[in-house]
């Protein structure tokens, strides 16, 4: 049963709620009845293989693509809540002449009650000077560039984040940086965060849940609980080994 | 001024000289505000395609004996909303589509002014730009579109930027994305088919491209940017409409012309700094 019928207190939620979600592009399932739920304050990353679903379940979840199931986000559906939730595309390819500024960029996301030395203070949590915000958006690195596409979704205060491969196309120290930034939203705002991700050595350190996707959601829990031999050979088809794999 | 000193004052005293000038400048704001959008959603195409498209509108007014203006609006508007509706429905590139759909509209065009006896003022004023020909009524139509597309292009701002750069960060924060795309083919229409009569069905589209791609070059920021081009739509305007009043020049491609000569400055400019 949905939680939706159950509870009336908001913050008993779930952050995120899905059951049976399932995605058909024609004959083809993307995402093959997908149920989990993740809990307010949780960081969760959906992992697996390229082609296994991943950013198709995130945008079925986010109303980006058309879906059957049900999905309440803070208990509610997703048109009642959308002020409370920050999306990061995996994809952010713009035209790098395009004269905006970061300042200007960010605004773009700004709703009436977010005051103007809001920015500043988004900017800042991100690891990024106020003085980026002058720059234009097209002369950012990769990584900051990423940092930016945070501040944004972050800029309304959140209380759910999601990010599609935030640390696509960066180097390992910008990942981390990155992941400390996540790490940081999660403790001190208690922002609820779910995240795609393809490296599950990097991710496991950082969050309190995987969901391991291929079409169908093969095993979710604690990194190390969930993440056995098995499951990774069950998901990836070969073996992992993860936690060896970290310490390179 | 130095417009009023090179003119002939008393040039500035004709009716049609004065509608020419207020629909030139209501123009040049309108078509520089909607060709930053065009320009930054890669739609500059589409301009020339509902111009061109819009040739079946003007002969199908021709025909059956009404105004061109009117029918070639409602014909634009149609054609645009089509291009949407297919866009979503069929998977071939949105240029591709434009194509099929300006080229057929046009050729309907031809075909139907076949049925059409003797010369047709309208038609060669639609094709190439006749900005003296301007009436009054044309003058209203023109200005009263122009403020409704402007005050819903001053209020969606933010929202059309942000679908631009990120379609799908916008439609999770709330933007009616599907909304707000319509309404942009549907004012490019509208302005497309208003400054025909300007510039002419071959050359309309320059005012949608040159002066956000000028402005591009020189603009630090989206605030200059948007500036910018309006002034650089306005000083295109303006020198193109004396040099036609004072060398008796088609004005349409002395506006472009005025325009272009405007880019390259802007890109030595741009070289040299």
């Amino acid at each position: 049963m949905s939680p939706l019928s159950k509870k009336t207190n908001n913050e008993i939620f779930p952050a995120i709620f899905t059951e049976n979600i399932t995605v058909r592009f024609g004959e083809h399932a993307a995402v093959d009845n997908v149920s989990f739920s993740i809990e307010q304050g949780e960081i969760a990353a959906i992992v697996g293989p390229n082609g296994s679903g991943k950013t198709t379940l995130m945008k079925a979840i986010l109303g980006l693509v058309p879906s059957r199931g049900e999905v309440l986000v803070l208990g509610q559906h997703l048109h009642d809540v959308r002020v409370r939730v920050g999306y990061v595309p995996q994809r952010f390819t713009f035209d790098r002449d395009f004269p905006i500024t970061v300042e200007e960029f960010l605004r773009l996301a700004k709703r009436e009650q977010c005051s103007n030395s809001r920015i500043t203070t988004v900017i800042k949590e991100v690891g990024l000077t106020p003085l980026a915000l002058s720059k234009r958006l097209g002369n950012l690195s990769g990584g900051q560039l990423q940092r930016v596409l945070i501040a944004q979704a972050i800029l309304n205060d959140p209380a759910v984040l999601f990010l599609d491969e935030p640390a696509t196309g960066i180097d390992v120290v910008g990942e981390t940086a990155i992941h400390d930034v996540i790490e940081h939203l999660n403790k001190e705002h208690g922002t609820t965060v779910l995240m795609v991700s393809h490296d599950i050595a990097m991710i496991s350190t950082l969050v309190d849940k995987v969901l391991c996707l291929n079409k169908k959601l093969l095993c979710s829990g604690p990194p190390r609980k969930a993440l056995t031999e098995k499951s990774l050979h069950d998901l990836f088809g070969s073996h992992h080994a993860l936690y060896e794999h970290h310490q390179h | 001024m130095l417009f009023m000193n090179i003119i002939s004052i008393d040039l500035l005293y004709l009716p049609f000289i004065q509608r020419a000038l207020i629909a030139g400048i209501t123009l040049g704001l309108l078509l520089a505000c909607l060709g930053v959008f065009a320009t930054l959603r890669r739609m500059a195409f589409f301009g020339d395609g509902v111009a061109h498209a819009s040739l079946a509108g003007i002969a199908i007014a021709i025909l059956s004996g009404l105004t061109p203006l009117p029918v070639a609006l409602v014909w634009a508007v149609a054609v645009a909303i089509f291009i949407f509706l297919l866009e979503r429905k069929i998977k071939i590139p949105s240029d591709s589509l434009i194509g099929i759909i300006f080229t057929a509209s046009m050729a309907l065009g031809i075909i139907l002014m076949r049925f059409t006896p003797g010369y047709q003022p309208d038609l060669i004023s639609y094709m190439f730009g006749n900005i003296l020909a301007i009436q009054t009524v044309d003058l209203w139509v023109t200005t009263g579109i122009t403020i409704l597309i402007l005050t819903w292009l001053w209020f969606s701002r933010n929202k059309l930027t942000f679908m631009s750069l990120s379609e799908e960060s916008a439609a999770v924060a709330g933007v009616a994305v599907t909304r707000h795309t319509l309404l942009l083919y549907v004012s490019l229409a509208l302005a497309t088919v208003l400054a025909v009569k300007m510039l002419g069905i071959i050359l309309v589209s320059a005012l949608i491209i040159i002066p956000p791609a000028t402005s591009r070059l020189l603009a630090k920021n989206f605030r200059q940017y948007f500036i910018l081009a309006i002034v650089a739509a306005e000083i295109a305007i303006l020198a193109g409409l004396l040099a036609s009043f004072q060398l008796d020049l088609p004005s349409g491609a002395s506006i472009v012309l005025a325009g272009t000569a405007l880019f390259i400055l802007a890109l030595i400019f741009k070289k040299k700094t």
